[in-house]
């Protein structure tokens, strides 16, 4: 294969954000009815990102952790407060904030705050990733869960009327249940602002799909996957299991925090972030990702995070079309109807590829091939090893 | 005084109230072959488990010795398992451990992890180390893979190879660490005889090829007897004799443990263990 030099990939890949940024406001302005749509492209990016970064964890390392949703979470609240106080300190309009910010305005504002994000979540990580050394399987997924459950109930149970330190007092600003909504100006909340356009999300996405591929075809990919397989074989190798597999969980913290602020931040987003993006149902949806597309396939996880939020959205929209052209499906609760043929779907798919859509494979990459003829041989009944791995994740 | 690679020390370890292992010592000569044998149930895996770092040793030392002119000593209780394999401590295992999802040439890459130089952001960024890196591993590994007869199922499924493949692929990945110290684990366990006597020869020219010691567990006899310089006999996790191949068969321990006859010695009157041994040499074969 022809090597591209990476200085032209970047800079191809960092002209088409920029295209694709300005080609969103320009459609919207347009015709507001493409925003749905246009917004879908966002979430979609933001759900790339944060099903690679489980994905390293997940299927690479195979530390199953359920707790992401906490990771995101914090992202989410940090990236928030981050950039709405930069955003106030810079004097940018506060009338602006409730609008989109524009692509230049982000500049000032987003690199600084994912780049804490990131830092901070990968410490996080560092923390959360210490219990894998000692437990694993359903031990240690019930441990991230409760990592994830802690910052969520953290944030919710602390008011502004309990609070009574200085960190109290910074975790009651957050809002508790009602949302973080800004600093407070005056008597109002200033919001969060919407400023992550398709040039930081999808920009972002297909970095961490790029460093992914990359990590995965490095050495240090397979050892994380020898660790996986064998922690004991790849210790009598070399490759120490507690290095890897906390550097899996570091990276994963990462990608799912800058993946938050994201969230919380994204153009047309809600301007205020919630605890529920915290909530564990959160972090079974990015499993899902991951898993239907395949544990372990870097590409599978982002095609599984694109084809569930596609569906997940447009579903909505379809049954939601339909019901206001048939009568008789007016009284269905289209979000109900939904969420029921999604896990049909989910349940087809999972029954006929265990593996996930694409096993631990890349997207263009060819089977492996097994070479000679095989011989009968008593452990030839393992070949099937990747399904009974997906099932037991 | 002899050059010993590696000297085990009254070595002992307790699972809960059951000694394993007690008071084990020995010393394997630098490019020796040495073997370790008992009947089932003495220790012998649980001795591999102690050097390599999968258990560490209640009580006792393991060292090894890294110059040939007796010269830095490192002790190996209570060292993590990787430490211990970059030290050049390389094995195989009873039960092949092969990573099944990955493939015969990935097996073997795995094993040149130690011997890189450039750190995770390096390898995803694929500097010019890092490119060098992976270029010298990989031709290492083909030539291992080549030398263990491997070479045309590179990019085949580890799991999918025979039984007998499997076992010469777990070889290639130890030697991959270019260790100083290979231990080898019912390396003929399910070789029938002619396969027996090429894995003698094979051991052998290991050994010469890549300037090992090697530590052997086998249950085989025709392998042992034939292709071991010194053999020590465990039984229960006790040290029962140590020898030439010539001293340890006629020594009347060593048959007692096996065949289940009353020692000639006065012997330490293990009445209670005899009955029990007595069957063994049926279940030796797996």
């Amino acid at each position: 294969m022809r090597r591209v030099p990476a200085v032209v990939l970047f800079a191809i890949g960092a002209l088409t954000c920029v295209g694709l940024d300005l080609a969103y406001d320009g459609l919207v302005s347009w015709d507001r009815g493409s925003k749905f749509w246009l917004h879908i492209l966002v979430v979609c990016a933001i759900n790339v990102l944060g099903a690679t970064s489980l994905n390293v964890v997940n299927g690479m390392a195979g530390q199953f952790s359920i707790g992401h949703a906490g990771f995101v979470g914090i992202g989410a609240y940090l990236g928030g407060a981050i950039v709405s106080n930069l955003a106030l300190a810079l004097k940018i309009p506060v009338a602006a904030l409730k609008d989109n910010l524009s692509l230049g305005q982000s500049f000032l504002l987003l690199p600084v705050a994912l780049v804490v994000v990131g830092l901070v979540c990968a410490a996080i990580g560092f923390v959360v990733g210490l219990p894998s050394l000692r437990l694993r399987g359903d031990y240690l997924a019930i441990v991230t869960l409760g990592f994830s459950e802690i910052v969520r109930l953290t944030v919710l149970g602390i008011s502004a009327d309990s609070a009574t330190n200085p960190l109290t007092r910074a975790i009651a600003s957050l809002g508790g249940s009602l949302g973080y909504r800004g600093p407070k100006v005056g008597e109002d909340y200033l919001g969060v602002p919407s400023v992550a356009g398709p040039f930081w999300t999808v920009g972002i996405a297909a970095l961490a799909v790029f460093l992914a591929l990359r990590l995965k075809r490095s050495g240090f990919g397979r050892a994380l996957r020898a660790v996986r397989e064998d922690e004991i074989a790849a210790a009598a190798v070399g490759v120490d299991p507690a290095k890897y597999k906390v550097t899996a969980f570091v990276l994963a913290a990462a990608g799912a925090g800058v993946a938050g602020a994201l969230l919380a931040v994204q153009r047309d987003g809600p301007g205020i972030v919630g605890p529920a993006n915290m909530k564990f149902d959160k972090s079974f949806e990015v499993i899902t990702m991951v898993i239907l597309g395949g544990s372990g396939s870097v590409s599978g996880a982002a095609i599984g995070a694109v084809l569930y939020t596609v569906i997940f959205y447009a579903s909505e929209e379809a049954l939601h079309q339909l019901a206001q052209a048939v009568p008789a499906f007016g009284s269905v609760d289209a979000a109900a109807l939904r969420m029921t043929l999604f896990a049909t779907a989910l349940i087809v798919v999972m029954l006929v590829r265990t593996q996930g859509l694409f096993g631990e494979r890349e997207l263009f990459e060819k089977k492996a091939d097994d070479g000679t003829p095989k011989p009968p041989s008593p452990s030839s009944d393992d070949a099937t090893g990747t399904a009974k791995e997906a099932l037991a994740s | 005084m002899s050059d010993d690679l590696l000297v085990l020390d009254h070595v002992e370890k307790r699972f809960g109230g059951l000694k394993a292992v007690s008071d084990v010592g020995f010393r394997v000569p630098r490019g020796s072959i040495f073997g370790l044998i008992g009947p089932n149930g003495a220790g012998k895996t649980t001795v591999f488990n102690l050097i390599t770092g999968v258990y560490r040793a209640d009580v006792g030392t393991i060292r090894l010795r890294s110059a040939a002119e007796g010269g830095r000593e490192q002790e190996l209780v209570g060292k993590a398992p990787s430490a211990i394999a970059a030290a050049g401590v390389a094995r195989t295992f009873q039960n092949i451990r092969l990573f099944a999802s990955m493939t015969v040439i990935e097996n073997v890459l795995v094993a040149g992890e130690l011997h890189r130089r450039a750190g995770l952001i390096g390898e995803v960024w694929r500097t010019k180390h890092a490119r060098e890196d992976e270029h010298a591993v990989r031709a290492r590994a083909r030539k291992l893979l080549a030398s263990m007869g491997l070479a045309d199922v590179e990019e085949a499924p580890a799991t999918s190879l025979p039984y007998g493949s499997q076992r010469r692929l777990e070889i290639a990945r130890a030697l991959m660490l270019e260790p100083k110290l290979l231990l080898l684990d019912e390396p003929a366990a399910g070789l029938n005889y002619g396969e027996a006597e090429s894995l003698k020869a094979q051991i052998r020219a290991l050994r010469d090829e890549y300037a090992l010691t090697v530590v052997l567990v086998e249950h085989n006899m025709q392998v042992v007897m034939g292709v071991c310089e010194r053999i020590h006999v465990l039984d229960h996790g006790i040290t029962i004799a140590e020898g030439t191949p010539s001293e340890v068969r006629a020594n009347p321990k060593v048959i007692a443990a096996y065949l289940g006859e009353e020692p000639t010695s006065e012997g330490e009157g293990e009445a209670g263990g005899e009955s029990e041994t007595a069957a063994r040499p049926e279940a030796k074969a797996p």
